[in-house]
């Protein structure tokens, strides 16, 4: 049973092109760990230097995010550096294109203006995203978001198609955040 | 000035601030743990270094093959710190290199060249 359950979830995670998927908490050293596995696992399979790149971005933006706003954090307020947080990442190819996927519970009021600005950077074309790419990197007046916005401009510019998500209710307080990259 | 010099690790690029000589790079990959501890005491040092180089030339030089976004922010406050420095009456050159095929650092090289003014900004490919 055991080594048939498992053999039967590496199957279906190998016919679905994934590089790898994470589930579980999540610190910038195995952020840096995975990151450096993908890179090595690109670079054998001799991809462009330039869809490596923005799947590598893709993939620190994502993770940072999951560090940062998961709601499962183990953290004390104040505490940046250290900390680790829970939720989904998986990487993988789906009909010769890179996808990163990330999803991580988040609370319910915080996900209402996250909504907001992916649907901004969703209704905007590659220039639209540039100029606002170059209009966040210069704002200095939002210092409490930790640089979120210009995270998810910068997934975007990276992508070949508009960004997907999607939001799930789990209870009163929470809900869970996932969005899908396609590069 | 003291210079300062950070080898590269394996998230954070080489730091050679030769302040006596008015030569800076930045070489590497940025994606450090803690973006702020990283690049807080380069734009500090920066900031003083810039306001005693009046009539003098200073030779920037960027050779960075990747930064997330927290690094990007830190890379621009620092573009903005040089085009300070040339109102102030300093004469400052930034060399934005990157690899031949590279789309990505070039076109973040030409980004931050919209925010030049005064700065002589060169897209290098090596």
């Amino acid at each position: 049973m055991l080594a048939s359950d498992h053999h039967r979830m590496k199957l279906e995670s190998n016919q679905q092109g994934i590089i790898f998927s994470f589930n579980g908490f999540i610190s910038e050293g195995i952020l840096f760990a995975l990151g450096d596995a993908l890179k090595k696992k690109m670079s054998q399979d001799e991809t462009n230097i330039c869809t490596m790149k923005r799947v590598f971005s893709v993939f620190v933006e994502q993770a940072q995010n999951i560090i940062r706003y998961s709601a499962e954090t183990l953290a004390k307020a104040g505490q940046e550096v250290n900390r680790i947080s829970s939720g989904v990442l998986t990487v993988g190819s789906e009909d010769g294109r890179f996808f990163v996927v990330c999803g991580n519970v988040m609370l319910r009021e915080e996900a209402i203006p996250l909504q907001a600005r992916l649907e901004k950077i969703r209704n905007l074309d590659q220039a639209g995203i540039k100029a606002y790419y170059l209009e966040k990197i210069k704002d200095v007046s939002d210092p409490a978001s930790m640089g979120a916005s210009l995270g998810l401009i910068e997934i975007a510019r990276r992508a070949s198609e508009p960004i997907q998500y999607d939001f799930l209710d789990i209870d009163d307080l929470n809900t869970f955040y996932c969005m899908k990259v396609f590069i | 000035m003291e210079n300062m010099f950070i080898p590269a690790m394996e998230r954070s690029p080489e730091v050679d601030f030769r302040f006596e000589e008015n030569r800076l790079s930045l070489r590497g990959e940025a994606y450090p743990e803690d973006a702020a501890a990283f690049f807080g005491p380069l734009l500090r040092q920066l900031s003083a270094y810039c306001e005693t180089i009046h009539g003098q030339e200073l030779h920037v030089e960027f050779q960075l093959d990747y930064f997330n976004t927290s690094s990007a922010k830190a890379l621009m406050n620092m573009i903005q710190i040089l085009e300070t420095a040339v109102r102030h009456g300093a004469r400052v050159s930034l060399r934005w290199c990157f690899q031949k095929d590279d789309d990505v650092m070039r076109e973040f090289g030409e980004d931050f060249s919209t925010e030049l003014e005064h700065v002589q900004f060169q897209l290098v490919e090596i």
